[in-house]
């Protein structure tokens, strides 16, 4: 069997992901792949099969629209598997292709593999405390964790392009805000000090930002201080419904390491955690760990590396 | 307002354990109303409090959701439609028909929501699956809802921007825990919820013509977590060095 494979996400760079996920199942299992992108995307895609779907409206400002336009696209040339970028917009247009479909769909899968007329994978549930096997027969949609596949390169390859139809979208976009970044964005960054409910005022943030700042890292938070305090935006708060983070050191401040945070954490290289509390399950999430008053040892901490560089 | 919740009896992530094999141990395993759940059913109340109204809610899960559902009319929800099938032995695809199914059963609503996710699984895939099967207009990841006559106008977090856009009802929307602190039941809410009607429905009575069953998962193993776990204690002075020295030699701050 010949196994047809479709990469597909709203945005270029994710999609390339997907080509390379699409690349590697289509090289082992035998067979081809196309990366799926949306109107305007094409020189910024992979692959040397591209399909470029177009709508009555810019696709991207329309979920509901792109999944209809894909939808149509996989109805004529029915590949076995459609791989979907696991953004927020991307699991509503892998949901909605799904149901129009008729196919099952899995969720934030990672590891995949082809056999016996199957996708395979793995994916976490749980908050991270359990990894899942998930098998899907073909005909079947996937969305694929995001950051796992290293993009392919754009290519110069010729595209193809597939009108979506005229479905009218029943949502309307008044307007879209850009989230501030802050001064560095936590997903790319290499070092984060994250702050979390042991520190006590607002204005005691500045001993986690100055220690960010002093060792060239990007500050972030649990989401107790994002969302119920608000001494944060919400772009600071890493975990299962913030931001993934994957630093080479992510050091833990006051944060007690609840499954959520921690799920968020979990493929950081390094994992240091300042807590008074000795039976915090943060230290059994983390390589290294200092039991004490996070107001002494983040100044000691400060002094240390400041003595080391001057 | 005729306003529908989507709500999940979940087992406790906090609390599963996981045999010396590594296998999670979900016989007798402690559950909960799906956390992020908690705030769907509180802007639901909210929007019953500006708009009046009512509010259902729509569960697939065994006997033992009605603890979640319970909670959820102590809150302030005034009946339960329970779809008795064992979540995890149907896929995310057949949890959506099944929640629209009884949602036209128990309906028409004005609004139906839902978390993102739920706290167990975290797919968050049945809510625009709903939309799409209920052919309604979807609205994921909401921050804030205002209903305004017949139309609502939402805010939406995506990963890096925040689009506010507008609907008409009846509308399918799914919330972010950030859109709000859900609400405690008194005891006296507690008590009365015992009052309230939960419908028991099967799968095969609300939806004829059942798929074989899919479970979401083939295999299961706890995560392998292996860090160093190296912890000091002592004076702030001497820990901190301490820290400081094992960060240098990992090579993951500058020297």
């Amino acid at each position: 069997m010949s196994v047809k494979v479709w990469a597909f996400s709203e945005s270029p760079e994710v999609a390339n992901e997907m080509a390379a996920a699409a690349e590697a199942l289509s090289k082992a299992a035998g067979g081809s792949y196309a990366v799926v992108g949306l109107d305007g995307s094409a020189p910024r895609l992979a692959g040397s099969a591209k399909l470029v779907l177009k709508g009555p409206g810019s696709l991207l400002e329309s979920p509901e629209q792109a999944a209809e336009a894909l939808s149509l696209a996989a109805k004529e040339a029915n590949p076995d598997v459609i791989l979907v970028g696991s953004t927020r917009n991307g699991k509503e247009i892998a949901g909605r292709v799904a149901v129009k479909l008729g196919r099952s769909c899995a969720s934030d899968l990672f590891g995949l593999t082809i056999s016996g007329g199957s996708l395979k994978g793995k994916r976490n549930a749980f908050a991270g405390k359990v990894v899942g096997d998930v098998s899907a027969p073909f005909p079947c949609v996937a969305t694929v964790k995001v950051g796992v596949y290293q993009a392919l390169p754009p290519s110069a390859a010729p595209e193809t392009q597939k009108d979506a139809g005229a479905l009218l979208s029943k949502v309307r976009l008044v307007e879209r805000r850009e989230k501030p970044r802050g001064t560095v964005d936590l997903k790319g960054a290499k070092l984060i000090v994250a702050a979390g409910r042991g520190v006590k005022k607002k204005e005691d943030l500045v001993l986690v930002s100055d220690l960010a700042a002093e060792l060239g890292g990007a500050v972030g938070c649990s989401r107790p201080l994002s969302s119920d305090m608000g001494w944060l935006p919400e772009e600071h708060h890493i975990g299962l419904t913030g931001v993934t983070v994957h630093p080479d050191l992510y050091l833990a401040v006051g944060i007690s390491g609840q499954l959520q945070h921690v799920a968020g954490i979990k493929d950081s290289k390094i994992i240091a955690a300042i807590n008074n509390d000795k039976s915090a399950p943060i230290f059994e999430a983390s390589d290294y760990g200092v039991v004490g008053d996070l107001y002494a040892v983040l100044p000691a901490m400060m002094k240390e590396v400041r003595g080391r560089r001057h | 307002m005729k306003i529908a919740v989507c709500v999940k009896h979940a087992i406790d992530e906090a609390e599963l354990k996981v045999d010396a094999g590594g296998t999670p141990q979900f016989a007798g395993a402690a559950s909960k109303m799906s956390t992020f759940d908690k705030n769907a059913v509180e802007e639901a109340l909210r929007l019953k409090g500006t708009h009046s109204g009512d509010v259902t809610l729509l569960t697939v899960g065994t006997a033992e959701a009605k603890k979640t559902m319970k909670e959820a009319l102590a809150m302030g929800a005034d009946r339960g439609v329970l779809v008795a099938v064992d979540p995890m032995s149907i896929d995310t695809g057949r949890t959506a028909e099944l929640l629209a199914a009884a949602a036209k059963k128990a309906g028409p609503f004005d609004l139906v929501l839902c978390s993102e996710g739920s706290s167990d699984i975290y797919s968050g895939l049945v809510p625009p699956m709903l939309g799409e099967l209920l052919g309604l207009p979807y609205v994921g990841y909401a921050k804030k809802i205002e209903v305004t006559g017949q139309s609502a106008k939402v805010e939406r977090s995506l990963e890096d921007s925040v689009e506010v856009v507008e609907a008409s009802l009846p509308l399918v929307v799914s919330i972010v825990s950030e859109i709000n602190e859900p609400r405690y039941p008194t005891l006296i809410q507690i008590m009365q919820a015992g009052k309230k009607p939960i419908e028991e429905v099967t799968p095969e009575s609300i939806l004829p013509g059942s798929k074989p069953a899919t479970p979401q998962f083939v295999g299961m193993k706890a995560q392998a977590m292996a860090r160093k776990k190296l912890v000091f204690e002592g004076p702030p002075e001497e820990t901190a060095k301490k820290l400081v020295d094992a960060l240098a030699s990992e090579g993951v701050i500058p020297r």
